[in-house]
């Protein structure tokens, strides 16, 4: 068990997310940064979607109270161990009693705590994952506070002949300030002009304060809308659309100056023009860059955003065949 | 006789396929969706993953390592001509009566927290903002205009448990419409009612919202609880292509069905129907009064 003497800003339990309910308005949660949770799973030999905790810009300290193994992936963090440092990307034995502390990032958002065994909550509309909104999955729907006690499986067997095991350097993702995010243009773009399309393209824009889980939001250009009648039903701002289905990632204009990004835990529908669709790959890269932080949008063809799929499953797999091995 | 408009296809990322099938709201468009996308379930194809109706399109999202995209868009595209003919649209839906409370001072203080991030800074409360746009001068003719008509819930997504409710029988220039908020509102009440567009929404839990506030549901849409014989088996009362009747109640009626449903005694009025589309395009307004009789 994992007894909470301080949940940090935003400690929650997360696996790969939720599936099958998204038409009744239910995201798919799960960690923001899938690279890191996988890798923190794939170092301990778990399955790569047990459910690990993710941790948000300020960590939380935590009382171990069974002898097991961790590995802390994702935003770079101080972790100490009785006051002792720890790496991360490493696998790390813990005794009972043991005191970890996690504490403030310098650079990116999430960090993850993965244990053998994974964290164990009941599944809720199939995963044991977090969506905050409406207090669903995870621990009792919410972050972690003082006082809980937080289930951890078993540790599997052969765990602990593995302690020490690293992530190779040239598997482990970069945390940066400026970050280039890849788009499949769609969906309403055709009401944005010409000079709001440019302007989305090649302008750079800010992450602003209130982004979260659910949605990042974005200020810095001006994407000017065509000037014509919104559609019957839309509502007659230039920002209106009928309402649809948003995909995880859609990027929304709801005014000329600002975009909303949707992330795992989306409002999954609304009538806001929709530029496009952030592709699959580079979500992670998203909830990873923090307030102020800089990004620019690239548009690739749908083929593009399969190759990088797929870059991304290749990578996974050959580090999971690498540490096996 | 009506005819159902063509269908155009897009990605979104990776993972997604986007039909529209119009870029205005209609109803027939609405349907086409449930057919198309209710046909889709029935055919359990392996490598999709999520199937959205939606007001006047739908979504898909897919396994794109399970199925092609180019073999999937065709294959979505041979369903989408054949659920094109409205015969086809037929279904058994369900009326559920959902007790309002309009104009209640809840909404109006939401109305003035987030007044700078809304259209207009002026107005009073939201409440008044639609009824203005909307050409009323009393509250009980825009309450009745609101209330009389029976809507359809073309689309669920937003928040678990959110339902677009879309006025049926009416002319396009009979429906109450408005802009939603410039900048979303960062907060909404637990089911409040709101209006973006030509739609109603209750929002199921406090959430982010850009819909005008226009008063309180007296019932949840979504509880997780499971005190409420009536969602005993699933945490959401709506389901496409389901038939909503809003009714007015006072302050004293609202607050009684709130202590029914925080005791679990509360019942929602439920009467279920076949709709035929073809019927109902005929005659709407006649056909609409023999579907609500007794309700």
């Amino acid at each position: 068990m994992f007894y909470i003497l301080d949940g940090g800003l935003q400690t929650l339990v997360q696996d790969s997310g939720r599936k099958d309910y998204y038409h009744l308005g239910v995201p798919p949660s799960g960690a923001a940064d899938r690279y890191s949770f996988c890798l923190g799973n794939i170092l301990l030999g778990n399955p790569i979607d047990y459910a690990a905790l993710e941790i948000t810009l300020l960590g939380p300290k935590i009382e171990v109270r069974k002898k097991t193994v961790i590995a802390i992936t994702g935003a770079p963090m101080d972790v100490k161990v009785n006051g002792q440092p720890i790496p991360m990307w490493e696998s790390v034995c813990v005794q009972e009693g043991d005191v970890l502390t996690l504490r403030s990032t310098a650079k990116g958002v999430k960090t993850y705590l993965c244990v053998s065994g994974g964290i164990q909550v009941p599944d809720v509309l199939g995963s044991k994952s977090t969506y905050t909104l409406s207090q669903l999955g995870g621990f009792q729907g919410r972050k972690l506070l003082a006082g809980d006690e937080v289930i951890i499986g078993e540790p599997l067997p052969g765990v602990f002949h593995h302690v020490g095991t690293r992530i190779p350097e040239e598997y482990l993702p970069r945390f940066s300030s400026s970050i280039d995010i890849r788009m499949v243009m769609g969906i309403s773009s055709y009401r944005l002009s010409d000079e709001g399309l440019k302007a989305f393209l090649n302008s750079e824009w800010q992450v602003g304060l209130e982004s979260n889980n659910i949605a990042y939001r974005y200020t810095g250009a001006t994407a000017a809308f065509q000037s014509v009648d919104p559609p019957f039903g839309a509502g007659n701002n230039a920002s209106n659309t009928v309402d649809i289905v948003y995909p995880i990632g859609a990027i929304m204009i709801p005014n000329e100056k600002e975009l909303i990004l949707l992330l795992r835990d989306a409002t999954t529908g609304g009538g806001f023009v929709t530029i496009g669709t952030t592709i699959s790959a580079d979500l992670d890269l998203v909830a990873q860059s923090r307030p102020h932080s800089i990004t620019r949008f690239i548009a690739v063809t749908h083929d593009q955003a399969i190759e990088a799929r797929m870059q991304r499953k290749r990578k996974l797999l050959s580090l999971q065949s690498l540490l096996k091995g | 006789m009506f005819t159902l408009p063509e269908t155009r296809f897009d990605f979104g990322g990776d993972e997604y396929i986007y039909a529209e099938i119009s870029r205005d709201m209609r109803e027939e468009s609405n349907f086409k969706a449930l057919a198309v996308t209710n046909e889709l379930r029935k055919r359990q194809i392996p490598g999709i993953q999520d199937i959205c109706p939606s007001n006047s399109s739908y979504i898909i999202r897919f396994d794109p390592e399970v199925i092609s995209v180019a073999d999937l868009l065709e294959y979505l595209k041979e369903i989408d001509i054949t659920k094109s003919n409205p015969s086809e649209l037929n279904m058994q839906v369900r009326i559920v009566e959902i007790p309002i409370w309009y104009d209640d001072p809840l909404t109006q203080e939401y109305s003035r927290r987030f007044q700078e991030r809304n259209i207009a800074h002026e107005a009073k409360s939201n409440f008044e903002l639609v009824m203005k746009l909307n050409g009323y001068a009393e509250k009980e003719r825009f309450i009745e205009a609101h209330s009389s008509s029976p809507y359809l819930i073309t689309m669920m997504g937003f928040i678990p448990g959110t339902a677009w409710e879309y006025p049926l029988g009416l002319t396009k220039e009979q429906i109450i419409q408005t802009p939603k908020y410039i900048s979303p509102r960062t907060d909404t009440p637990s089911q409040a009612v709101g209006i973006g567009g030509a739609f109603t929404v209750i929002y199921p839990l406090s959430a982010p919202g850009s819909y005008q506030l226009i008063g309180m549901a007296a019932v949840p849409v979504f509880d997780q609880s499971q005190r409420l014989p009536d969602l005993k088996d699933t945490f959401f009362l709506a389901k496409p292509g389901d038939i909503w009747k809003h009714r007015p109640v006072d302050e004293a009626e609202y607050n009684r069905i709130v202590q029914q449903v925080d005791e679990g005694t509360y019942r929602y009025r439920i009467k279920y129907v076949d709709f035929s589309t073809e019927d109902y395009f005929a005659d709407r307004k006649g056909y609409l009064k023999q579907l609500m009789e007794g309700f």
